[in-house]
């Protein structure tokens, strides 16, 4: 299993206020990959460093390109989609026109396979192609979520970012969200880095989990490793 | 943080001393200069000071209140065609039409702090604007010929005869611009002091509260509506006695004396000098006219400039790119700029607090300016530590 | 009351050049959040450039979209050099840019040509002599004049509408404009998006000028004050952020102003009505509106979060 993301000594915060003192961590290619963290931990920091939102420091490497100093909409182009924390769905366009900007890195392609893609996301979600021509942000929570993931989803990445997806979004909601991510990952073999607070669910789905705290990875193993080690499971998964 | 910083505190006998003597500094200079100086220059120092007061009433509620104004022209222009139409047509003592013109002014601002209430950054700045536009309007054709152009030039407006000063000896034109003079310098140190203790009260707090954010300042029980509608008055007022000012200075006033290029000039020198600071706007305004009339003056004698540039607004052009290079350069003006410098060496600390009696209430130190949140001009102090 | 067909007829063409100006500030504002408040003078400095290659003999058309073309470079550097910077510091910094700019592109007009204070000719796009109309019934005519105009500001806005809504760029623009974290982790360059606002509205703004002193066949430091200020009167009344918001203030506040000026001639107040009372008027209207709605009339309000 070769490795897709490998991340080390990454530091990055927010003017004076350092969140990350040095992380490291690694997701393999075809695996989903859960950090769990308290609020404050440094998770939302952790993706946005990732992605190149913000000013990082450190060694970021994807599918054998250094990427700690590329900007952030080229590394979308090269094949890390995020599903930003909140969803950060383009309420004002239209839920057609939210998936076309999903596929805005995919210029030189035809039309047709664009179209594709989007009958392909309106036959997994049908409630999105119902609601194609309204603007997005009167769908609901869980919707949007949908909305987001096929969003990322549509510049066919290599790995994707996914930034507290269960926030806000009722329990049951919540199961369908992980069981797609699920899908996701082994019938495409779609590599998964997910962040979560309280992470059973996605626990169950990961191949690897890191726990993050204050900036820094105290321990990370495989999800049976992780599950077994009692002070973990206390604090992060609630039994 | 350089620790080899002096702290004075505040209200200690030297930080007194250290204040006085720059009132005293002051004063002396005011004297000095009112008894030897030529009329032209005490009238350049005059329109100093108008400008200055325009800009301590526009900064009360911009820089501590964060309400935009781009029309405060209106209001110095409707003081202005008040007192010169009132002292004309109807034979009115001119002090009294001052009082007439900042009532009239106060009143207007209210009236327009109404609305304002409702509009947010960019809306207020358009509205505001359209006032600005819309003075010379009126101006023109709600006073008739005769009086439009009337001003209290010469004898309409008698210096106070405590004064010694008269305008009808043969020392007219040098005591009618020392009287000016003086008038002017009152009126700024009056509006400075009004504004400065209005800054330092419960009610300044609850001002910049609003500024930063309002919603949270309602939530804790400032009363929104009032707060934005007195402070867009009381401006309003100070502005009006700067056109107040204006109208015994000129000869002659047209609907082109007050117009939105003033109202640019009044924020102009505000942001020159540092908003939200308290005596921002005067040296910005100093600052602004000073420079500006030197510019005037000495551009047409610039060789290197080609023929026709030296005849153009040569002047205004430098001040907009002056100010421009200042948000990079001095992003909270001079007094910004000069304070940020002042504070390496010492720094004014606050008073301690005083032990708590039982239940009583506390005394609430006056700190400087904490840093506002991201909306409205930036404040000049840190609560130091 | 025969005459209201031609007031009206007569406001749209003003109409539709304020249209045009405030469709430039929406751009601005919707895709950057800030007002540009130099959009007049920038176009006032971009009329005097094409008043200058006509004067070198170029024809007018061209050079009004010569001085477009250096326009829509300009307003890209501008944003570049001097706003974004400005951002970084805060919304109040770009405020006073903007303010500076106004004054700062208003006395660069009058250094760099000679005579701008009183005025320089300008010749319009369209036949403007005395019998150039469209006698449309008795004594209603249409200028070709005006019908130029309008039909120029309508086809802008036609393109415009098309690079919204069909075109890639547009869609990132709209992107931008409603989310630029996400807009940036769809792949778009926001720095270049927000450059293309400006360099776009600044293209705008030449057109507008031109047009402008088309109408008034003069160009003078004090042409852009009026339209800039009813320009940014439309663009509150239909909404900062709505385009189309900015099309419907504009031409009903070209058509209210021709209302205003020529109906009280025959009213017995009509000494203290005029001209200028047409502004009083728009801000009136204005104001009222905003009472009511305080975004404008397509504006979005958005919600605040404490």
């Amino acid at each position: 299993m070769s490795a897709l993301l490998e991340v080390s000594g990454l530091v990055a915060g927010y003017g004076a206020v350092q969140v990350l003192q040095g992380l490291d961590l690694t997701v393999n290619e075809g695996e989903v990959a859960v950090i769990l963290g308290a609020n404050g931990a440094g998770k939302t920091t952790t993706m946005r460093a990732i992605s190149g939102m913000i000013n990082r420091s450190g060694t970021i490497n994807f599918a054998g390109n250094d990427i700690s100093h590329t900007p952030a909409h080229e590394i979308v182009a090269l094949g890390i989609a995020q599903v930003p924390q909140g969803r950060g769905t383009f309420t004002d366009l239209s839920v057609e026109d939210n998936l076309r900007a999903g596929a805005y890195t995919r210029s030189g392609e035809s039309a047709a396979g664009i179209d594709a893609d989007m009958r392909e996301w309106y036959d997994i979600f049908p409630r999105l192609h119902e609601r194609r021509a309204q603007k997005a942000g009167s769908l609901s929570g869980g919707e949007q979520q949908m909305l987001a993931i096929s969003r990322a989803l549509m510049s066919k990445p290599r790995l994707l970012l996914c930034d507290e997806p269960s926030l806000g979004l009722a329990p049951i909601i919540t199961q369908e969200l992980f069981a797609i991510l699920g899908r996701l990952n082994t019938e495409r073999g779609l590599s998964i880095l997910v962040v979560e607070q309280n992470a059973n669910l996605a626990v169950q789905i990961a191949h690897s989990v890191f726990v993050l705290e204050t900036g820094s990875i105290v321990a990370s193993g495989t999800a049976e490793e992780i599950a077994g080690n009692d002070s973990v499971r206390k604090a992060y998964l609630g039994y | 943080m350089p620790t080899t910083r002096r702290a004075i505190r505040e209200s200690s006998p030297l930080h007194w001393g250290i204040r006085t003597m720059g009132v005293a500094a002051i004063a002396f200079i005011a004297i000095y200069l009112a008894s030897t100086a030529k009329p032209s220059t005490l009238g350049n120092i005059t329109e100093a000071c108008t400008l200055a007061i325009a800009a301590v009433g526009l900064n009360l509620l911009f820089g501590f209140n964060g309400q935009i104004s781009i029309g405060h022209s209106t209001f110095a222009g409707l003081a202005a065609f008040t007192a010169g139409y009132t002292v004309n047509a109807w034979e009115w003592n001119p002090y009294v039409s001052l009082v007439v013109g900042l009532i009239l002014c106060f009143l207007l601002g209210l009236a327009l702090g109404l609305p304002a209430l409702r509009l947010k950054g960019p809306y207020l700045a358009l509205v505001t604007l359209a006032v600005a536009f819309v003075w010379p309007t009126i101006a023109a054709k709600f006073l008739d010929q005769k009086v439009k152009a009337s001003t209290l030039k010469g004898t309409k407006l008698e210096p106070l005869s405590w004064t010694g000063l008269s305008v009808k000896g043969k020392d007219a034109r040098l005591d009618k611009a020392i009287f000016l003079y003086w008038a002017a310098i009152v009126i700024l140190v009056v509006s400075y002091v009004i504004v400065r203790n209005l800054r330092k009260s419960r009610i300044g707090r609850a001002l910049v509260a609003v500024r930063d954010n309002e919603t949270a300042a309602a939530v804790m029980g400032v009363n929104l509506k009032l707060t934005k509608t007195v402070t867009f008055g009381i401006s309003a007022a100070i502005a009006g006695a700067s056109g107040w000012i204006t109208a015994a200075r000129l000869a002659t006033m047209d609907e082109t004396t007050f117009t939105i290029l003033s109202s640019i000039k009044y924020l102009l020198a505000l942001f020159l000098g540092g908003a939200a600071t308290l005596v921002g706007p005067i040296v910005g305004a100093f600052a602004y006219f000073f420079v500006d009339d030197y510019l005037k003056e000495h551009a047409p004698e610039w060789d290197w400039l080609p023929g026709p540039l030296s005849k153009g607004p040569v002047a205004s052009f430098l001040l907009g790119v002056l100010v421009i290079a200042f948000v990079f350069v001095a992003p909270f003006g001079i007094v910004g700029f000069v304070k940020d410098q002042v504070r390496k060496v010492f720094v004014i600390a606050p008073r301690p607090l005083r032990p708590a009696p039982s239940t009583a209430e506390q005394a609430m130190p006056t700190t400087e300016e904490p840093r506002p949140a991201d909306q409205g001009p930036e404040t000049q102090g840190r609560v130091d530590t | 009351m025969g005459h209201l067909l031609q007031y009206i007829l007569n406001g749209l063409s003003k109409g539709s050049i304020y249209a045009l100006i405030a469709l430039g500030l929406v751009v601005i504002y919707r895709g950057t959040a800030h007002l540009n408040f130099a959009q007049g003078e920038m176009a006032l400095f971009a009329t005097f450039g094409a008043w200058w290659i006509n004067d070198h003999g170029v024809p007018l058309w061209i050079s009004i979209a010569l001085a477009a073309i250096f326009a829509f470079v300009g307003g890209g550097v501008i944003e570049f050099g001097l706003i974004r910077p400005a951002g970084k510091k805060s919304p109040f910094a770009v405020i006073v840019v903007t303010i500076g700019l106004f004054q700062a592109m208003n006395s660069l007009s009058g250094l760099l040509f000679e005579n701008a204070g009183t005025g320089l000719p300008f010749g319009s796009l369209f036949p403007n002599k005395p019998d150039d109309f469209w006698r449309i019934s008795g004594s209603t005519v249409w200028r070709y004049q005006n019908i130029g105009v309008l039909v120029t500001v309508l086809v802008i806005t036609g393109l415009l509408f098309a690079l919204f809504q069909k075109t890639k760029i547009g869609l990132a623009m709209r992107m931008v404009a409603n989310n630029p974290d996400s807009a940036k982790l769809s792949g778009v360059s926001v720095s270049r998006i927000l450059m293309l606002s400006w360099a776009l509205s600044a293209a705008i703004g030449a057109v507008g000028g031109g047009l402008v002193a088309g109408v008034n066949t003069n160009v003078n430091l004090a042409t852009m004050f009026g339209v800039f200020l009813l320009a940014s009167a439309a663009a509150t009344l239909g909404g900062l952020d709505s385009p189309l918001g900015a099309i419907v203030g504009g031409l009903s506040l070209g058509v209210v102003e021709s209302l205003v000026q020529n109906y009280p001639k025959d009213w017995p107040a009509s000494d203290y009505i005029g001209a200028d009372t047409a502004v009083a008027v728009a801000f009136l209207i204005i104001l009222v509106v905003l009472l009511v709605k305080p975004a404008g009339l397509f504006g979005s309000s958005r919600v605040e979060r404490v």
